[in-house]
């Protein structure tokens, strides 16, 4: 069972959107994001020299959404947070050189008991446009908070 | 990784994998520094911070490790297009050991309305727990 009853929070953070910038793709940046990741596909990574035409995994948009400047809900639980779980939906290819603007917003708060105990989610959906105004990826993300272990 | 694999190719129950690397400390730099120009000390790259927060070790960042599990699914074939994934952290994932990442097919378009197949992808440490679950949705395409 979930419920948000008794989780304080700024609720009036709910579904509003927030910008959090704006990214330039560089193809420094993809075949980094590439070879951090161990990536060989030729799709991704080019040619054996490096060269050739290439497109960005839709998961480099979770580079974007990671450390961003959220705004701060306020929640008072939890000594601890973790990223939870994330989904993101691919709509469109990412090239070097496009510049991505995204925007974010709080879409759910709810608290769930396990074994460890309480724990409070935070879901927050990510929507990235290209310069043409073209969605290329949903980012959902779920981050948990609890206390730590004793 | 298959060069050619189409819709008809695939069955619900195929396997998918295994791949099986680790994550090294510098592959976790790299992939922090492509955002930070400095890469400050967190609990994905220092081991002292790591354990201020309560954890045993530095670990893999959530992002990394969906970048790592979508591999699964766009490392079966260079005909694959990855159209969703979700993934669910059910424990953090340590630097430098092993980790095997695989999936299996579960389900398929047969309504002729796309070439749509799920899958779930899982990712484990060399004790067999998982520590990163999840579900792929691909495309590939048809031979005619």
């Amino acid at each position: 069972m979930t419920t948000d009853e008794g989780i304080v929070y700024d609720r009036s953070l709910l579904g509003v959107e927030t910008d959090i910038g704006t990214f330039e793709l560089t193809r420094e940046m993809l075949l980094g994001f590439a070879k951090s990741t161990g990536e060989t596909n030729p799709r991704y990574v080019g040619d054996e020299n490096g060269e050739g035409d290439i497109v960005a995994p839709s998961t480099i948009c979770n580079v974007f959404v990671s450390g961003v400047s959220r705004p701060d809900i306020k929640l008072e639980f939890g000594e601890i947070s973790f990223f939870a779980g994330q989904s993101i939906e691919c709509k469109a290819e990412i090239r070097p050189g496009d510049v991505l603007s995204a925007s974010t917003k709080l879409d759910n708060v709810y608290a769930k008991t396990g074994r460890s105990g309480k724990m409070v989610f935070a879901v927050w959906e990510t929507h990235f446009k290209n310069q043409d105004d073209t969605t290329v990826a949903l980012v959902t993300e779920s981050f948990v908070r609890r206390n730590k272990s004793r | 990784m298959s060069k050619n694999l189409y819709f008809e190719d695939v069955d619900i129950g195929d396997e998918i994998g295994p791949i099986t690397r680790s994550v090294s400390d510098d592959d976790v730099i790299q992939f922090v520094s492509i955002r930070e120009k400095k890469v400050a000390p967190s609990r994905f790259t220092s081991k002292e911070f790591a354990n201020s927060e309560g954890l045993p070790e530095a670990i893999v960042p959530g992002p990394m490790n969906i970048a790592l599990m979508s591999q699964v699914l766009t490392d079966w074939s260079e005909t694959v297009c990855l159209l969703k994934i979700d993934v669910v952290f059910r424990q953090t994932v340590p630097h430098n050991k092993e980790l095997t990442f695989s999936g299996i097919v579960t389900d398929k378009d047969e309504t002729g309305e796309s070439t749509k197949i799920e899958c779930d992808v899982v990712m484990e440490n060399s004790d067999g727990v998982k520590l990163v679950i999840g579900t792929g949705i691909i495309a590939l395409p048809n031979k005619s």
